[in-house]
């Protein structure tokens, strides 16, 4: 029998206004509200609540056969209280039936875990007091943004309080090894890790949708013949996908929520399969063996690195001065400007100043913000530079 | 090839494109015979057989009779873009010349004088220059017209008539670009959209020009090409050297509405308000100069505001030289060389959308030209954020290595090779 663990993560960012150079030290708003608040109520509209209404209703449906696990940057939830309350509501309801994981997590979708452990540990911390005061959960696992890992975050996770995390199923990683079993850090051997199948995520995010596809339409019953493939010995299938996958990035209109009802449902009624959250796995099996990731690895692309986000001079360069004002960061008395030093951490603001895919843009965004990558860098800049300023100031 | 300039002696970007495109369609082996009015025996003859019009011997009765009706109109209507006469009537000479009305006689044969500039005799050396086309056409052994620009279009369009070669034009800039929808000369778009029904293609320097061409000449879609320019191989290093402590924003071009100029002036208002550590200049002379100046001094800025007037060879290498940023806000650019060559010297740019070059440049600031805030924004950004010059500066030389004229030569070959 298979354990598949569902994972689904959440991370909207504050968007940035276009900030010139001449509202630095003159304007501290630095959010385009207009998007953020029609991008929040779409999301909401489209995916998290008839999303979450279908969970509820498999959790009625099946009861103690139906679990799912979430993360979600605590920045996303503060769109929803702002924007979109009911969002909130909804996500408590799943929670109170205890069927519903919610993992640990950045507080603003961060790449801090890249730079340095202080500012990483502060996130975390930062997520945790948050999720208790929102939903009233505290976290035994952990997703890391884009669930980006490395030995040395692994450890830092681990000093957290953590005892397992979730990460890619990297094939430049794990070598011969297969992304189905539990494996734990090298150094911190009760650091446990579940990898994601990203073959099988893929399936559904990529190949849902895909005319060109040769099998071309994906159905629920090709989804479990794709999950009965994987070999008896590896126990563990795990799927983790932006919740944004169902009725974003794939609309309702193409059936994705049939979709993901029936696959669940016939999940839940198989008697190969059982639904498993992170968590159940804490008292489980012992790792099997660990998994040495030297470098960085995550979610994105082909390569499974983090080229996305820094992968050239200007993110770079944008990152570092990032991370410069952590000690202004630490001494500063200004919430205001220290909130939003951690929003400015967010990967996406990253991602939209990414040349990788030059000379052509092969990946469309969803929403795009920027006309080009530097036009991304400049407005990160210009609103760093007047963070920088407030922090200074208090 | 019909051309009216040629390097050395260019007064803009058309006489740039006309040497880089013969090269690269030398290098194909493409042999090209370039007809320009006044060639000043400079002219780098490696790879093309120039011929200057001035040079060749026209059998004056032809002459005579284009000379009469020009006069006659002159007289009468007294307007320097009236006076001449129309297609029909070169056709009627042509066709005159072809069933041999005139009697031959080498004895008296002469030739027209040329400045080859854009002086007031213009009109009339076009139309001398279409004569000396027809002559060419009967006696050059060739397979193609290629023409350039407007000027040559009446050339090309007689040349074609008398040879029966098939035409093709290229469009570097339409009279759209250089006067704007309001202020059209209509002779010379006249000629323009002549040139372009009558041509068997068009090639056009832009998607941006393309689309001008089919949208406003009503040109059908499957006979216009877009041909992006490329650029010549930087051979020499441009010395960075600068004598003030500031840094530098340069506008490199002629001072006409096309340009954008104005839009130059009230970025730099903008940055300065802001930062006292930039000095901007104006490189270039132009018919908006006295108003430039003036709202410069209006604004108050003359004092970071510097004017060099026209720069020649060497002292735009040195301008290159001394810029961190090169701002080239063009309302209507069908394509824009100049910032290539800054990308070349190392200098970031900053280029306003409404330009073709935009099309074929990765490594560069795109704004609105009308977009001041975002200009200010985008050369403010380089200035202040070192990696993006730095990025600029080094990535740049991936985008002018796309750009190999040969490359374009090659695909002009592919257009060629339609007709022929």
């Amino acid at each position: 029998m298979h354990s598949v663990c569902f994972h689904f993560q959440i991370s909207q960012p504050y968007r940035l206004r276009t900030y010139r150079f001449f509202d630095i030290n003159e304007n501290h708003h630095y959010f385009d509200d207009f998007q953020n608040n029609y991008i929040t109520r779409r999301l909401a509209e489209r995916c998290y609540l008839p999303a979450n209404k279908m969970l509820l209703d498999l959790i009625h449906k099946y009861g103690d056969k139906f679990c799912v696990s979430f993360s979600m940057a605590g920045s996303s939830l503060k769109l929803f209280q702002e924007y979109c309350p009911e969002v909130i509501d909804s996500f408590k309801k799943l929670i109170d039936t205890g069927r519903v994981e919610i993992t640990g997590n950045t507080f603003t979708h961060s790449l801090a875990a890249l730079n340095n452990k202080t500012t990483f540990l502060e996130q975390i911390k930062l997520q945790e007091k948050f999720l208790d005061e929102t939903f009233g959960v505290s976290p035994t696992s952990f997703c890391n943004t884009e669930i980006i890992y490395s030995d040395e975050i692994g450890e830092w996770i681990y000093e957290a309080g953590y005892k397992l995390a979730l990460t890619e199923g990297a094939k430049h990683i794990l070598g011969w090894k297969k992304p189905g079993f539990i494996y734990c850090n090298p150094y911190q051997t009760d650091l446990k890790l579940l990898l994601r199948s990203y073959r099988l995520c893929d399936d559904i995010t990529l190949r849902f949708g895909d005319k060109n596809w040769d099998m071309y339409p994906m159905t629920a019953e090709k989804m479990i013949g794709f999950l009965r493939q994987t070999p008896e010995e590896s126990p563990f299938i795990n799927l983790y996908l932006d919740y944004e996958t169902i009725g974003e990035y794939h609309t309702s209109e193409t059936g994705i929520f049939d979709f993901f009802y029936s696959l669940f449902s016939q999940l839940c009624q198989s008697d190969e399969f059982s639904l498993i959250r992170p968590s159940d796995v804490l008292d489980m099996d012992m790792p099997a063996s660990t998994m040495h990731a030297p470098w960085a690895i995550s979610c994105s692309g082909e390569e499974k690195d983090t080229n996305e986000w820094l992968g050239n001079d200007l993110q770079q360069e944008a990152f570092q001065q990032l991370f410069k004002l952590e000690t202004l960061y630490n001494e500063s008395e200004n919430e205001d400007a220290k909130l939003n030093w951690l929003r400015l951490q967010s990967a996406d603001h990253f991602n939209y100043m990414g040349t990788k895919w030059f000379p052509q843009q092969t990946v469309l965004r969803n929403f795009e913000v920027y006309q080009s990558p530097y036009q991304a860098f400049i407005n990160y800049m210009n609103v760093l530079n007047d963070v920088k300023l407030q922090l200074q100031k208090s | 090839m019909f051309g009216w300039e040629f390097p050395p002696h260019i007064s803009g970007g058309l006489g740039t494109a006309c040497f880089g495109l013969t090269k690269g369609l030398a290098k194909n082996n493409v042999e090209v015979i370039f007809v320009m009015p006044r060639a000043s025996g400079d002219e780098d003859q490696t790879m093309v057989k120039i011929i200057s019009a001035g040079e060749v011997e026209i059998d004056p009765r032809h002459s005579e009779f284009f000379q009469q009706n020009h006069n006659v109109a002159f007289v009468e209507i007294k307007s320097k873009l009236v006076p001449y006469i129309g297609l029909d009537d070169y056709y009627n000479v042509i066709n005159q010349i072809e069933s041999d009305v005139f009697e031959k006689n080498n004895s008296d044969k002469r030739k027209f004088f040329f400045s080859g500039t854009y002086g007031e005799n213009l009109i009339e050396e076009v139309e001398h220059y279409a004569i000396v086309a027809a002559e060419l056409a009967k006696n050059q052994n060739f397979d193609i017209i290629h023409a350039h620009d407007w000027l040559t279009y009446k050339a090309g369009i007689i040349a074609k008539k008398v040879s029966g070669k098939p035409l093709i034009l290229h469009i570097h800039a339409t009279e759209y670009d250089r006067s704007g929808e309001n202020n059209l000369n209509e002779y010379v778009f006249n000629i323009e959209r002549e040139g372009m029904m009558a041509a068997d293609a068009v090639c056009a320097v832009s998607d941006l020009t393309r689309k001008i061409v089919i949208e406003k000449y009503g040109i059908p879609e499957e006979k216009v090409f877009t041909l992006h320019n490329a650029i010549e191989p930087f051979n020499k290093e441009i010395k960075k050297e600068k004598f003030v402590r500031e840094k530098i924003v340069t506008f490199l071009g002629r001072v006409t509405f096309q340009k954008g100029p104005d839009y130059f002036v009230e970025t730099a208002k903008k940055i300065l308000e802001k930062d006292d550590n930039v000095r901007f200049v104006l490189a270039g002379d132009g018919d908006m100069m006295t108003h430039v100046i003036k709202r410069v001094a209006e604004l108050g800025i003359s004092d970071k505001f510097h004017f060099t007037g026209f720069l020649h060879g060497e002292e735009i290498s040195k301008m290159f030289g001394m810029s961190d940023v090169y701002v080239m806000p063009s309302i209507s650019e069908p394509f824009g060389i100049s910032p290539l060559e800054a990308i070349s010297a190392h200098v970031p740019v900053v280029i306003s959308k409404q330009s073709g070059v935009a099309e074929v440049l990765q490594y560069a600031m795109k704004v609105d030209f009308w977009d001041i805030d975002a200009m200010a924004d985008a050369i403010y950004g380089i200035l202040h954020y070192q990696a993006l010059s730095s990025f600029f500066a080094t990535k740049g030389k991936e985008d002018i290595d796309n750009l190999k004229w040969e490359k374009t030569a090659l695909k002009l070959i592919d257009i060629y090779k339609k007709f022929v």
